[in-house]
C-alpha cells in the first residue's frame, strides 16, 4: 500500500475520470454546546467523489468524520461552503426537500442496522419505497434487492430472527433499493464478528464492481484497507486522501477462511 | 407516503400494544358511551313528558278564573268564579266550526260511591259532553253522556277505568246504578247529628284507561253532567273552574287562543285585556317552556359525559406522547430513508384517531347497550330511551376530532425530531 498525501488536490481515480457525485468546498459546521462552548466540526473540507468509487473515510474521534457523513448524507446542513450531490447543490435545502434527496440519492447502511423491529425484511426493504416511488413494484424490487444479498430465503424474517451479519444484509438491500448515488456506510461491521464483517465487506465490494459508489466511514484499518481510496480526516479537515493500491478482497478472506481481522 | 401505507402502519402498531391501545380506547369508550347514555337518558325524559303533556289532549287552550291577587292577597281558593256554562256556550257558538271543540269543567270533589254493595272513594267532575274528543280519550264501553243530558241535568254519569274496575269487576258497568253520598257534620259528635245527601246516577259509558300523569292516577274518576254536578253535587250554579278549547291544528294554536280571548273579554265587558278576569294558557307555550327544561336538562347530561370523553382525550395525548418518544429510533429511520415531516406527522395522526374512532364505535356499542340495561330498571319504565342518528354522528365525529386535537401534538413533535438526534437516541 503506497501512501501519497493528496490532502489539498482534489482525487481523481484510476484513469477514467467519471463525472463527481460528490463535490464539497470549503464545508464548514459548528456545534454549539450550551451557551458558550462552541465546537467547530468541520473547519472547510474539500471533497471529490466520482461514481463508482469506493471511499473510506478515517479519523480519530473528534476529527469531525461523523459530521462529514451527516452531511453527506443528508442528514444535516453545513453552515459554510458548497455541496452538490449528483450535480444539485443540496447545501441549503429545506428539511422536506433533503429528505426527498436522501430517499433518492443516498442509501445508508448503520452501525446499528437500524432496522424496524415491527416489520420483517421484505417491510424494512420496502420502506424508500413507501415514501416515494410506486406501489405497484414495490415487493417484487425489495424482494431482488433481498436475492442480490443473499437472503432471498429469509424475506418474512423479523430482525429479531436474523443474525447481526444478515440484519445488515437485510440493511444493505433497503440501501439498494431506489438504486441511489451513493450508498453511505457508518461502520458497517463496527458491530460485526469478523466473519460476517468479511461478508458484508465482499457484498460492498461486489456492488462497488458493478458501479454502485459507495463511502464508508470506519476507524479500522484492516476494513478501510478493503477500498480503493482512503480519505483521512484530522481536526475537521481532511489531512490526507490517498488511493489503496492493492485492497484486499473480501471474497477470498472468506474462501481461505481468515476473514477480516479487527 | 400513501394513505394505505399511513393506515396499515397505524393499525400495525395498535396491534403491537394490544393492551396499551385497549387501555387507552376505554378512556374514549366510557366517554363516549356516557354521552350516548346520558343524552339518551335525557332525549327519553324530554320525550316522556312531552307525551305525559299531550295525554292531556292535543292542541288545548285552557281558560281559567284569573288570580285575585287585590292587596296581594293570593292563596288557595282566591279565584275569581266568573266563569260560566254561558262564556264556554258563547264560545262554541261564536268560533264554530274554527275550534275543533270545547268543554267546560266544575270540580265536585271527592265522593263515596256504593254499588252492588261494594265502597269506593273517588273524585267527582262535571263536564260537558265534548269531553272525550277534547281530551283524545275514547269510550271502552257504552256513550258518553249528550249535550241533551248536559241540557236536561240528567243523572247519568261516565267512569273511569280503574272507578269502573272497582266498583264492578269484571262484570260490566254500562247500565248499573251507582249511589254517591257526602257525610256533613258531626264528624265524632254522634250518628245523630250527621247528615247525608245521597244522589243515583246511571252510568252510561266507561272510559278508556289512561295512566297516570306526573304520578296522578288519572283512571279513577267518574264524570258527570257539568250541569247536574252543579245542582245535585256543589249547589254552585252555573259556575265553572275551566274551560277547555282544542284547536284544529297545532298551528291554529295562536290564532284560537287570541279569539277566544276576545270572546270573553266581550262578554265580561273588559277593554284592557291586562285587566282580565281569567286568563288563557296555550299547550305550545306549556310545551315549549318544559321542553326548554328537558333540554336544559340534556345538555347537563352531555355536558357530563363530554367531560369523560375530555379526559378520554388526555388520556391518548399522554400515550401518544409516550410512543413518540419509545419510537425515536424508528421516527429517525424512516426519516434517512425519505420521510418527510407530513408523513410522520400523518402516520402518528392517524394512529391516535385509529385510537379514537374504533373506541367512538366501541363507545356507541356500550352507550347503546348502557340505555338497554336502563331500560329493564322498573323506575325508569316508559322511559323512552331515544338514540338519534344525530347523536351518533356527533358522537364518531367528536372522538375522531378528539383524536385529531390531541394526537396533533404528539404527532408533531415527532414530525419535527432531527433525524440525527432521533437516530442516535437510545
Amino acid at each position: 500500500m503506497t501512501v501519497i498525501d493528496r490532502a489539498s488536490v482534489p482525487y481523481r481515480h484510476g484513469a477514467a475520470a467519471t463525472r463527481p457525485v460528490v463535490r464539497l468546498r470549503g464545508i464548514t459546521k459548528t456545534y454549539r454546546i450550551g451557551r458558550e462552548i462552541e465546537v467547530r466540526a468541520l473547519a472547510g473540507v474539500d471533497l471529490d467523489i466520482n461514481a463508482g468509487e469506493f471511499v473510506a473515510i478515517m479519523g480519530p474521534s473528534g476529527s469531525g468524520k461523523s459530521t462529514l457523513m451527516n452531511i453527506l448524507g443528508c442528514l444535516d446542513v453545513p453552515d459554510g461552503g458548497t455541496y452538490e450531490l449528483a450535480e444539485a447543490n443540496v447545501g441549503k435545502l429545506s428539511d422536506d426537500q433533503l429528505a426527498a434527496i436522501r430517499n433518492k440519492h443516498i442509501g445508508f447502511v448503520f452501525q446499528t442496522f437500524n432496522l424496524l423491529s415491527r416489520l420483517n425484511a421484505v417491510e424494512n426493504v420496502e420502506l424508500p419505497l413507501v415514501y416515494g416511488g410506486d406501489r405497484h413494484d414495490r415487493r417484487a424490487r425489495a424482494l431482488a434487492a433481498l436475492g442480490q444479498v443473499g437472503l432471498g430465503d429469509r424475506v418474512k424474517h423479523r430482525p429479531s430472527e436474523l443474525s447481526g451479519g444478515q440484519q445488515q444484509r437485510v440493511a444493505i438491500a433497503r440501501a439498494l433499493l431506489n438504486d441511489p448515488s451513493m450508498i453511505l456506510a457508518d461502520e458497517p461491521t463496527g458491530n460485526l464478528d469478523s466473519h460476517s464483517s468479511a461478508e458484508i465487506l465482499a457484498i460492498l465490494q461486489r456492488l462497488n464492481e458493478l458501479g454502485k459508489t459507495v463511502v464508508m466511514v470506519t476507524h479500522e484499518p484492516d476494513v478501510a484497507a478493503h477500498c480503493r481510496r482512503i480519505v483521512r480526516m484530522r481536526d475537521g479537515i481532511v489531512s490526507r486522501d490517498e488511493p489503496v493500491l492493492e485492497p484486499r478482497r473480501a471474497e477470498d478472506e472468506i474462501a481461505s477462511g481468515i476473514g477480516a481481522t479487527r | 407516503m400513501k394513505l394505505y401505507d399511513s393506515f396499515r402502519s397505524a393499525l400495525q402498531s395498535l396491534v403491537v400494544n394490544k393492551l396499551r391501545s385497549a387501555l387507552t380506547m376505554l378512556g374514549v369508550i366510557i366517554g363516549v358511551a356516557s354521552v350516548i347514555a346520558m343524552v339518551a337518558v335525557g332525549n327519553g325524559a324530554s320525550q316522556q313528558v312531552q307525551n305525559t303533556i299531550l295525554s292531556l289532549g292535543s292542541n288545548l287552550i285552557t281558560v281559567s278564573p284569573a288570580n285575585l291577587s287585590d292587596q296581594g292577597l293570593r292563596g288557595a281558593g282566591a279565584q275569581a268564579q266568573n266563569l260560566t256554562n254561558e262564556d264556554m256556550r258563547a264560545i262554541q257558538a261564536q268560533l264554530g266550526p274554527t275550534i275543533a271543540a270545547i268543554h267546560a269543567e266544575q270540580g265536585a270533589g271527592r265522593w263515596q260511591v256504593t254499588a252492588a254493595g261494594t265502597n269506593w272513594n273517588t273524585n267527582v267532575n262535571g263536564v260537558s259532553e265534548d269531553y272525550p274528543i277534547v281530551r283524545d280519550w275514547p269510550l271502552q264501553s257504552g256513550d258518553f253522556f249528550s249535550g241533551s243530558d248536559v241540557t236536561t241535568n240528567a243523572q247519568v254519569a261516565v267512569l273511569g277505568s280503574t272507578t269502573a274496575l272497582s266498583l264492578f269487576g269484571d262484570s260490566g258497568a254500562v247500565g248499573q246504578t251507582i249511589q254517591l253520598r257526602q257525610v256533613f257534620g258531626g264528624g265524632g259528635q254522634g250518628q245523630g247529628q250527621q247528615r247525608a245527601r245521597i244522589v243515583n246516577f246511571k252510568v252510561v259509558g266507561v272510559l278508556e284507561p289512561k295512566g297516570s300523569t306526573f304520578g296522578f292516577g288519572r283512571d279513577d274518576q267518574i264524570l258527570v253532567p257539568v250541569t247536574t254536578g252543579q245542582r245535585v253535587l256543589t249547589g254552585r250554579l252555573n259556575i265553572v273552574n275551566t274551560i277547555v278549547v282544542k284547536a284544529t291544528s297545532s298551528d291554529a294554536m295562536t290564532e284560537t287562543t287570541s279569539d277566544v280571548t276576545n270572546v270573553l273579554l266581550e262578554r265580561h265587558k273588559i277593554s284592557d285585556p291586562a285587566a282580565a278576569d281569567f286568563s288563557v294558557t296555550n299547550q305550545n307555550d306549556t310545551l315549549a317552556a318544559l321542553g326548554a327544561v328537558t333540554g336544559t336538562f340534556t345538555l347537563l347530561l352531555g355536558a357530563i359525559g363530554g367531560i369523560s370523553l375530555l379526559v378520554g382525550g388526555i388520556g391518548i395525548m399522554n400515550i401518544m406522547l409516550v410512543s413518540v418518544n419509545e419510537r425515536t429510533r424508528e421516527i429517525g429511520i424512516r426519516k434517512a430513508v425519505g420521510a418527510r415531516r407530513q408523513d410522520i406527522m400523518f402516520q402518528f395522526l392517524i394512529e391516535s384517531m385509529a385510537l379514537t374512532g374504533i373506541g367512538g364505535i366501541l363507545g356507541i356499542l356500550v352507550g347503546w347497550s348502557i340505555t338497554l340495561l336502563v331500560g329493564l330498571i322498573p323506575q325508569a319504565s316508559g322511559l323512552v330511551l331515544v338514540i338519534t342518528t344525530g347523536t351518533v354522528v356527533i358522537a364518531v365525529g367528536v372522538s375522531v376530532a378528539i383524536g385529531v386535537v390531541f394526537g396533533l401534538y404528539p404527532a408533531m413533535r415527532a414530525a419535527r425530531l432531527h433525524p440525527i438526534q432521533a437516530l442516535r437516541y437510545e
